[in-house]
């Protein structure tokens, strides 16, 4: 397959999302401007100007008409898709790490950092009367601070990744933590659920990749590799999943890299045995996201480059031996 | 999950349909009222079934002409296969090895086994190795000084014989018809003359020597020297004994690279090589 390179960043990529129907992608990195490119040739649509900081994380709603940014420099961020232009920006005490829409797009939530004395919080605002920026819950944390979050099916919970390795739902009504576990040992870096939502899968820094049932959070599968997994992703149409990872420095020295040696791995969902690798990126891969057709995956490094695969005949002949 | 999956479309669908009327490009949506699932096909080239077509760009892309901005937008031209890994394989990376390729040309062989490995890995080092060292120990008293090419560190086999213990002069040992053979017809040699040029300018002749002695015994290499620096004008003529390990040696190290030069190998003209 022939990558299509978006170099739209200049420092590293810190996640990357396609909208709902597949045709934009969107691209946050640590330089303060997130970009939205069409995914079929690579063109940027437009870039997203006003953050002062680092950007942690991006979302766009179902229609792909409003795109949320959750950033370092304690804002987070609603803007037009169309045009670019910031509709409203809500600021916080500490930076904002991320952020999501929720299924209907009605409400949107963003938990910020621990710092400063500040706990960690989960924000939920409903959109319709975001002007008065009052928001609609606000769930301070005060275990282990949250590095990664998703909304729940129906908007009935929020499903949070936490540093010490704990996945929890938090719910929305009443603020409660209802669910939790603890199966991996290190901080999540990712999660991300399955096309039908029935399934969640988190990216630890402790080399594992988990496979969870989303309703109840029972740990189903465990991907093992030998590097931290920074990103992990579910095909929509294959029992695939691929996990972006990798260490820089330490791990470079002893092995022959030269360029482009830093991979992409894809692993059976089922038998959790690794099939295919894809090289290309020159440093360690932070977010990877499937198209969401199952065509085409793309994957952003710390090289600060977007890179976006269409996948051959072979990958989709391939019949895994069992 | 089925009744949340259909109430979307149909809401979103109307949305849409209301919006543009003639602007979109044909695009064909079928939506199967039995089962609620609405069928958008996309006709990817040149052709979005969007508005997002229409739309203008905006932010740092706002100056971009339409197409992709070579800037930013790249497409790989080199090839990128995913590497299938199968169930109890490794991933063959021969490529990043240039040992493992120069191993698969014939230029190594063990001394001790005559394996295509170096000697310092052979697997019956600890074996065959004393072995040969005794024979070699043998062979001493009889051999003085080692007939035909010298005897190199290279990853060449030196020839242990016999162990009768007694001195046999080299006109008397074995292939010395072969040597009556040579000097009558030495003429017949100047066919297995080979000129190797695109030398680095210090190459000496025993490099040479280990070079091609793996394709046969040679009877002479005259490597062409400048008269005061001393270094290599950059050719030399080998000649073998047979003209079959000239051939072999022609196939074998010509455009092999050795010291940053790619070696020229090629039959010589037979005038001028005295």
């Amino acid at each position: 397959m022939k990558p299509i390179l978006l170099h739209g960043h200049e420092r590293s990529i810190t996640q990357i999302k396609y909208n709902r129907e597949g045709d934009l992608i969107f691209s946050c990195a640590k330089d303060s401007q997130p970009n939205v490119w069409y995914s079929l040739n690579g063109e940027r649509l437009g870039s997203f100007r006003g953050h002062n900081g680092a950007v942690w994380n991006i979302d766009v709603n179902w229609e792909s008409t409003k795109v949320l940014t959750a950033s370092a420099d304690n804002t987070c961020k609603l803007w037009d898709c169309e045009t670019g232009k910031t509709l409203a920006s809500l600021d916080t005490a500490t930076a904002v790490r991320t952020c999501g829409f929720s299924f209907s797009g009605r409400y949107i939530m963003y938990t910020t950092d621990k710092t400063m004395g500040r706990p960690c919080e989960i924000h939920i605002f409903d959109l319709n009367d975001i002007r008065n920026g009052e928001p609609t819950m606000v769930i301070p944390i005060s275990s282990s601070k949250i590095t990664s979050a998703v909304w729940g099916p129906y908007e009935e919970y929020i499903i949070t990744g936490h540093e010490n390795g704990e996945i929890c739902h938090y719910d929305l009504k009443s603020g409660d933590k209802i669910n939790s576990c603890k199966e991996h040992s290190k901080q999540i870096n990712d999660l991300q659920l399955s096309k039908d939502m029935s399934m969640l899968i988190s990216a630890s820094k402790d080399t594992t990749a988990k496979l969870f049932e989303t309703a109840t959070l029972g740990h189903m599968k465990t991907y093992k590799t030998e590097r931290p997994v920074n990103s992990a992703s579910l095909s929509p149409i294959y029992d695939h999943v691929v996990l972006g990872g990798g260490q820089e420095a330490m791990d470079v020295t002893t092995t022959s890299t030269k360029v482009g040696k830093f991979d992409a791995r894809f692993y059976h969902l089922v038998f959790e045995e690794e099939f295919g690798r894809v090289k290309g990126h020159f440093g360690p891969i932070n977010s990877t996201a499937f198209h969401p057709d199952g065509k085409s995956y793309s994957s952003g490094g710390e090289d600060g480059y977007v890179r976006v695969h269409y996948f051959d005949p072979s990958y989709f002949d391939f019949r895994f031996e069992f | 999950m089925p009744s949340i999956d259909d109430s979307k479309p149909i809401s979103w669908a109307e949305q849409v349909e209301q919006v543009e009327d003639g602007v979109l490009p044909p695009s064909s949506e079928q939506y199967d009222e039995e089962k609620g699932i609405k069928v958008v096909t996309e006709f990817k080239y040149n052709e979005e079934n969007k508005m997002v077509k229409t739309w203008r760009k905006f932010g740092a892309a706002e100056r971009d002409p339409p197409g992709p901005n070579p800037a930013n937008t790249i497409v790989q031209v080199e090839e990128i296969n995913m590497q299938f890994i199968h169930n109890k394989e490794e991933v063959q990376e021969q490529e990043d090895d240039p040992l493992l390729k120069l191993k698969s040309q014939k230029l190594v062989s063990c001394r001790i086994c005559k394996g295509d490995h170096w000697t310092t890995k052979c697997p019956y080092k600890d074996t065959l190795g004393p072995l040969q060292e005794k024979l070699q120990d043998g062979e001493k008293p009889p051999v003085g000084d080692a007939p035909g090419p010298p005897t190199s560190q290279g990853p060449t086999a030196p020839a242990p014989t016999k162990t009768s213990g007694k001195y046999v002069p080299p006109s008397l040992r074995d292939g010395v018809n072969k040597g009556r053979g040579e000097t009558m017809s030495s003429k017949r040699d100047e066919s297995a003359t080979i000129r190797v040029t695109n030398l680095s300018e210090d190459t000496r002749e025993s490099d040479l020597q280990e070079l091609f002695r793996p394709f046969g015994p040679i009877q002479r290499i005259y490597l062409a020297k400048d008269k005061n620096t001393g270094q290599s004008k950059g050719f030399a003529f080998i000649n073998f004994h047979r003209r079959e390990d000239a051939a072999r040696a022609i196939a074998g190290v010509s455009g092999f690279g050795y010291d940053h030069l790619i070696l020229n190998v090629e039959w010589a003209k037979p005038s001028g090589t005295s």
